[in-house]
């Protein structure tokens, strides 16, 4: 699998799971990697349930403290990848 | 009611209203169908009931409350939750303290919720993980998802309100006594602006089971004709989900921004029976209907109408009849008695916002809706019940009855607009 496809997968299984675990309605149809953590209505807090499911979907485990930093849904691609995914 | 006279004793009015019910997501349709008797319980559809004893509630009908939520820019996140925030934006809205779909400001209102459940769906997800992967699998969320303040806490983040923000959890009185706090807040100078109210969703596994293994649920098949109040054949009260939210404001300071003021609440009484967990009290029941009355400074003759608590269980309605009989005497040969729980289900902690919200439409309309499946009334019952037509009723203060397991009374006199 190219690394362009492998982001296209990862990125659609996020945007999988956050349509079911996010408490807001963000527009999905503008959702990419260059999307901010913000946007999807994400915080310190609920950002660790987005790592939850990550691991439960994905099987990759992500450090809270790797994640909290990161500004774009482009930036957790990038660490699942380097992890393997 | 205290008489220092250094305590502020301010009105207190009602300046917005909010409900998700079996019967709508508006008031207006929601009171129409008040008015023509019809039931919103019926087959249940978001559970399987095919192992449960009873197969019937009264549900939110599918897609209202999810649009309403995406109109908000929210998702679901516990349905307690999801219909008081949809509940608390009517009201909001209504009052005219917030504009539009948000962001919003902060605002200096309070947030008290009753609940008699919490988050409960938030619980059953949070047991089903438990018991299928462990306790070291929990969700990083579980604790503020299952908190029982999520309710008022998603509030007040939802809509910025910046005043107290609690819940209060005493079964199917909870709403009742957030209401009557509330009062009591405003009232004494504690606060200018409470949304008030309650919610409750248990149409889980977990929840409702529990509920089908206590007695108190009707037995009767057909889901409209499965709950009747003070009716001699009554066999148990159906459950129902819901929410309902109310802005209450001190009045003068209501009047000065240009609220239209919709009610006020004259008065307050609560109690405890201290005597059995499950089983009513007519002491307890009395004493709390008899501070409310004391409490807003009127004669039980001056009462134009009593909603009462009225489960449509056996000892509920008949305990419920004593008390009142007992505080109105002969009074109780005229005035009208009805119970919205035919209509609503029994939604536990939220039942006293929803059908507060309906005594305010009768205040307002002049009119009770019907009690429905009154056919054959219990001489137990000995009121003046509604019966299957709606009827006019005089202006003046209505009652509102709630009690609760755990022996918790609690009573609100709710009285037309006056300047």
């Amino acid at each position: 699998m190219t690394d362009t496809s492998k982001q296209e997968t990862i990125l659609g299984q996020l945007r999988g799971i956050l349509e079911e675990s996010s408490s807001v309605e963000p527009d999905w149809d503008s959702f990419c990697p260059q999307s901010t953590i913000e946007s999807l209505g994400l915080d310190s807090l609920t950002i660790l349930d987005l790592l939850y499911d990550i691991e439960e979907d994905i099987g990759i485990h992500l450090e809270a403290k790797e994640v909290l930093n990161v500004s774009t849904v482009g930036e957790i691609i990038d660490m699942l990848v380097a992890k393997g995914a | 009611m205290p008489t220092d006279s250094s305590i502020p004793n301010q009105r207190v009015a009602v300046t917005g209203m909010g409900i998700v019910s079996a019967l709508g997501i508006d008031e207006d349709s929601v009171w129409s169908q008040l008015l023509e008797g019809k039931s919103g319980i019926d087959q249940l559809q978001s559970l399987d009931t095919s192992k449960l004893k009873v197969s019937i509630g009264a549900e939110v009908p599918p897609g209202l409350l999810e649009d309403a939520l995406k109109t908000l820019g929210r998702r679901s996140v516990d349905r307690a939750l999801d219909m008081a925030v949809v509940a608390s934006a009517q009201a909001l809205l209504q009052a005219k303290l917030i504009s539009g779909d948000g962001p919003f400001d902060d605002k200096d209102v309070s947030v008290i919720l009753g609940t008699g459940t919490g988050s409960a769906q938030s619980y059953n997800q949070a047991y089903n993980i438990l018991f299928e992967k462990g306790s070291h699998n929990l969700r990083p969320t579980t604790v503020p998802r299952c908190m029982y303040n999520a309710i008022s806490a998603g509030i007040s983040l939802q809509f910025r309100l910046t005043g107290a923000n609690y819940v209060i959890v005493s079964a199917c009185t909870s709403a009742t006594n957030a209401i009557g706090t509330a009062f009591r807040m405003i009232r004494h100078g504690y606060a200018d602006r409470v949304l008030c109210g309650g919610a409750d969703g248990f149409f889980d596994p977990f929840s409702f089971g529990a509920w089908n293994n206590i007695g108190a649920l009707s037995r009767i098949e057909d889901p409209k004709k499965a709950c009747r109040p003070f009716a001699e054949d009554r066999q148990g009260t159906v459950l129902g989900e819901g929410a309902g939210a109310i802005v209450l404001e001190a009045y003068d300071k209501a009047i000065d921004r240009g609220a239209a003021i919709r009610a006020e609440i004259l008065g307050y009484g609560e109690s405890s029976d201290a005597a059995h967990i499950t089983k009513p009290s007519s002491k307890g029941q009395a004493k709390a209907m008899q501070q409310a009355l004391k409490d807003a400074c009127i004669d039980p003759s001056e009462i134009a109408l009593i909603n009462a608590h009225g489960t449509a269980t056996p000892g509920n309605d008949s305990c419920e009849s004593e008390s009142i009989r007992r505080i109105f005497g002969h009074h109780a040969d005229r005035i009208p008695v009805v119970a919205n729980k035919s209509y609503f289900g029994h939604t536990l902690g939220a039942s006293g916002a929803l059908e507060t919200i309906a005594s305010v439409k009768m205040i307002e309309n002049r009119k009770a809706p019907p009690n429905l499946n009154l056919e054959n009334p219990d001489p137990a019952c000995d009121l003046n019940l509604v019966k299957s037509e709606p009827i006019s009723i005089d202006i003046g203060p209505i009652m509102k009855n709630s009690f609760g397991f755990g022996g918790g009374n609690g009573v609100l006199i709710i009285n037309p607009s006056k300047v």
